[in-house]
């Protein structure tokens, strides 16, 4: 194999500015919880991509298994950052898998998604305020709108990931059929199991993490299934949507905010190094639960015709606007879907290697 | 005998008859508590000869010693035994302790009941001490039968020869004149300075190898006690301790002498020359070795890393050539051999290297293909941190793969059987491949057979003990500093040379030099001149055959023997002895030891 010294250079843009320190010794592999004999990380990978084994990296899904506790960039001997290694690889996966092009621009430009969010949102709240016609109907449209755009945006990455984890190194359509492992994939993408696979299990992490995913999901079924016409109905405050929106915007502010704060003090392994877009990412997710809250609370205490309510409103309907548009398809949010297709992946891979996976034959065999 | 050798007289024991007492020791409880020391005593104090037998927990404290010297001051006490432990322990605490009470101190015999007799038989207290009685009785036997001996003094030139003129050599000159010795360097080439007349930048400080170089000649050009010869070709080494003769053609052709006292080997080591086509040197222009890539680098404009005129953009760097070989895969060198000793500086000077190019030329790419980074020296380790910080990137191969260089019109390739890419095969392209040469000892076949000087299986001269003797030579007054021991950097050459010239100061601080006495004595008498044991003798002149009274005999040279005792051996009319292990002594002690 001819070294590529280029990639490591190339993935660098993404973070882990230490990991040309890397010596190889793989303590980082020895103390990783998740790391397992069949799927081997973070040394095998840091050196695919010091030596430049761009196939190895684009179809790799470990980086999908790993959850940053950040025993490996304590333990690294040469504080090389494993960890973050791992994350710049999710990066660099991200950007890789992303046909439009558009998340690589935004990793390797800082701030730049962070301007063009802050534009799109005072426009987006420029143009909902102007609009003259019945707003609620409107937002109505808009947020069902919301979830065709992720599922195409959703659809090109799964697919893509397909292409390079699977498709590309196991040179066709491979997949696993085991209903086990299809479970399996189920209750990791709702439970996040893989989490307290970390061995130091970081509770405050893993609360945060799962207060803003269940709190996100159920905006999303809220916004996505129209359950709230604030400017048309009055709710009480006990109802059942009321309940649910109470629970989905306090659980966004109070995880979103301890995951923010971890940010600011640094206080573990993984909220050491921060990329913009990780702050964009918590900012923006930390806006969307503080303007679903006061939008309710306000339908709640005066009633839809609340002139307030209008503009907070439009102003939530702004932001989530800006989210879905820009944030969701170019950033790690898409992650959550990642981490149980890995699992899935890493069983295929496996059924792969002993013959028994399932083949679909397209043209002539090999 | 030379006329310079002498025996200083003291005053002896000769015709004294002997009273021997015997000091049993205790060694807290690693002799008592297995040997019954109280028993041993009492045999012993019954046994012929013995005139007092004494046991006690520590003959070597003060309050032991003063007890032996009590001994003699009252009961007239001539010849002592200690039974403790090795001589090689305590055997001088003991004479001492005699010379200090006007005993002569080659009257006393240390038996060795520890290490012999209690250690080894932990399980059978009885039989260990049935056997130390044994061997104190055969002590008391040899010790009766002694002669006082006295050390034997060499008049000495008061002078250290300084082979080499490099900074091993003009270090160890500085520190014996510092001393207060004349010091002579006798260099082979046209001026001081040696190797570092051709090195660049060197680390750890970063000066310049010939400013290193230059500052130190200015420092002997001025000293007044240091004589220097360049030019100077060394036909002839001879001599012993104290009296070494070297003789050499001036670089005009006359000959010219220096006596010296002793002689320090600061001779050098030669850069390791690949073979012809090793790693393709010598058939690709690009394929250079680490010093011929740092004048390389000397020689660059600023700003672009140059080679024959065309810019190196990527470099590749190859450890360990001619160094750390391995049996069946590296050719060997022309004596058969392999240089299988790792030649230590090359990782940091590599490494150091690497630094400088990427600190001048940060955008030429560098492989460093290697077996083992042994950066091994204080601080070293910074060299490897940074390059790999730099981006260097390192391919481990192991020793059975040896990395293969191939060339084409559009560069180098070196392809590396990688293990830290799980034995993946990797090839990299490289303008220019740089062989990280090692060390080899500098040519002095000459100087090493005349004064039969040991070397390793590494081919550079051997010190008699590494840790405990680490610049001295098994021939006496001959000491090593520097490269010429094996491969150091100059750190290590400023300190090995600095220690030579002070054990050279030592030796030669006094007008005469004390020699132990046990050296091989010849009854005139008994020799019948066969010639048998000049042939047996393994240091140059110790012993040959001589007229003397007419008669043929054969003469020792007390300075050069080492009373190894291989002409007593071949001897067939016992007429040559060991003073101080004389054959009677033996044949008494096994008859003590062996008795019903």
């Amino acid at each position: 194999m001819k070294v590529n010294p280029e990639l490591i250079d190339e993935i660098k843009k993404y973070g882990a500015f230490d990991i040309s320190a890397c010596f190889n010794c793989g303590n980082c592999t020895a103390v990783c919880p998740l790391s397992k004999e069949d799927s081997s990380f973070p040394r095998k990978l840091i050196r695919a991509g010091h030596v430049g084994m761009e196939d190895k990296i684009s179809s790799a899904i470990e980086p999908w298994h790993c959850y940053y506790c950040g025993e490996c960039s304590a333990t690294c001997p040469r504080e090389a950052q494993p960890g973050e290694y791992m994350m710049a690889l999710r990066r660099y996966l991200i950007a890789k898998y992303d046909i439009t092009g558009l998340s690589k621009i935004f990793y390797k430009n800082g701030w730049l998604q962070t301007w063009l969010a802050l534009g799109m949102l005072a426009a987006f709240y420029w143009l909902y305020s102007s609009y003259t016609g019945d707003f609620g109907a409107l937002a109505g449209k808009i947020e069902l709108a919301f979830p065709v755009y992720v599922t195409i945006a959703l659809g090109g990455y799964v697919l893509n990931m397909y292409r390079y984890a699977i498709v590309k190194p196991l040179g066709g359509i491979k997949a696993s059929l085991k209903p086990a492992h299809i479970y399996e994939t189920l209750v990791h993408g709702f439970t996040q199991k893989n989490f307290n696979g970390c061995e130091e299990t970081d509770w405050t992490r893993w609360i945060a993490h799962l207060l803003v995913m269940s709190g996100y999901v159920l905006t999303l079924l809220i916004s996505n299934l129209h359950l709230l016409s604030p400017l048309d109905k009055h709710y009480g405050a006990f109802g059942p949507v009321s309940l649910l929106v109470w629970y989905a915007g306090l659980a966004i502010l109070v995880g979103g905010g301890i995951m923010s704060l971890r940010r600011m003090f640094k206080s573990a392994e993984s909220s050491k190094f921060s990329h913009p877009s990780d702050w964009l990412f918590v900012v923006t997710m930390f806006l969307i639960g503080a303007s679903l809250l006061f939008t309710h609370y306000l339908n709640v205490a005066y009633g839809p015709q609340d002139p307030l309510l209008a503009k907070v409103y439009r102003l939530n309907i702004a932001i989530e606007t800006v989210w879905i548009l820009l944030i969701v398809p170019f950033t790690k949010w898409i992650h959550i879907f990642f981490r149980p297709l890995a699992v899935y992946f890493q069983h295929v891979k496996k059924e792969a290697e002993a013959g028994t996976a399932f083949t679909l034959n397209i043209g002539a065999a090999k | 005998m030379d006329e310079k050798i002498t025996e200083a007289s003291s005053k002896d024991n000769y015709r004294q008859e002997p009273k021997v007492g015997v000091y049993v020791c205790h060694c807290g409880g690693n002799i008592s508590d297995i040997i019954d020391v109280k028993a041993v005593a009492a045999a012993l104090a019954k046994y012929p000869g013995v005139t007092v037998a004494r046991e006690y927990a520590f003959m070597c404290s003060s309050n032991g010693q003063d007890l032996i010297a009590e001994d003699i001051k009252n009961l007239g006490i001539n010849r002592t035994v200690v039974a403790a432990c090795s001589p090689s322990l305590h055997e001088l605490t003991f004479r001492n302790v005699l010379q200090r009470a006007g005993v002569n101190p080659y009257l006393h015999e240390h038996i060795n009941i520890r290490e012999q007799a209690s250690w080894v038989h932990k399980l059978d207290h009885a039989g260990a001490t049935a056997k130390a009685i044994r061997l104190a009785q055969a002590g008391v036997e040899k010790v009766k039968r002694k002669d006082p001996l006295n050390a034997i003094r060499v008049a000495a030139e008061p002078r250290v020869a300084v082979i080499g003129g490099g900074v091993a050599g003009m270090r160890a000159a500085l520190s014996a004149a510092g001393k207060g010795l004349e010091a002579v360097i006798i260099e082979k080439g046209p001026g001081l300075g040696g190797k570092l007349l051709g090195l660049g930048k060197m680390y750890p400080s970063g000066e310049e190898g010939p400013a290193i170089a230059g500052k130190l000649e200015a420092l002997v050009r001025a000293d007044k006690k240091i004589t220097v010869h360049t030019g100077a070709d060394i036909d002839f080494v001879g001599g012993f301790v104290g009296n070494f003769k070297i003789n050499f053609k001036n670089a005009d052709g006359t000959s010219a002498q220096v006596k010296a006292g002793a002689i320090i080997m600061a001779t050098g080591y030669q850069h390791y020359k690949p073979a012809q086509g090793e790693f393709g040197y010598g058939e690709d222009a690009n394929v250079v070795t680490l010093p011929e890539f740092i004048s390389l680098m000397k020689n660059s404009p600023a700003g672009r890393l140059e080679y024959s005129g065309k810019e190196i953009k990527s470099l590749a760097l190859i450890h360990c050539v001619g160094s750390r070989q391995v049996e069946g895969v590296h050719k060997p060198q022309a004596d058969g051999k392999i240089n299988d000793y790792c030649s230590r500086t090359c990782c940091s000077s590599a490494l150091y290297a690497a630094n400088q190019v990427k600190d001048k030329y940060p955008g030429v790419r560098i492989y460093d293909v290697y077996r083992d980074i042994r950066t091994y020296g204080m601080q070293h380790e910074e060299y490897y941190d940074k390059a790999s910080k730099d981006g260097v990137l390192f391919l481990r191969h192991n020793e059975t793969d040896q990395p293969v260089v191939t060339s084409d019109r559009t560069g180098h390739t070196v392809k590396v059987k990688d293990v830290l890419t799980w034995g993946e095969e990797l090839e990299v392209k490289a303008d220019l491949v740089v062989l990280v040469t090692g060390m080899m000892p500098a040519d002095i076949s000459l100087i090493r057979s005349q004064m039969k000087m040991p070397i390793g299986a590494d081919r550079f001269l051997q010190e008699v003990h590494l840790k405990l003797r680490p610049v001295e030579m098994a021939n006496s007054g001959i000491f090593i500093a520097g490269t010429a021991q094996y491969p150091m950097d100059v750190p290590e050459v400023m300190a090995a040379a600095g220690t030579a010239a002070a054990k050279a100061a030592i030796l030669l601080a006094e007008p005469d030099i004390p020699l132990e006495p046990f050296v091989a004595v010849v009854d005139e008498h008994k020799c019948t001149g066969c010639g048998l044991c000049p042939a047996e003798c393994s240091y140059d002149g110790a012993l040959m055959m001589a007229e003397k009274n007419g008669k043929k005999v054969a003469v020792v040279n007390p300075a050069l023997c080492k009373g190894c005792g291989a002409c007593v051996a071949v001897c067939p009319v016992r007429a040559i002895n060991v003073a101080g292990w004389t054959l009677d002594q033996f044949d008494a002690m096994v008859e003590a030891i062996a008795k019903e």
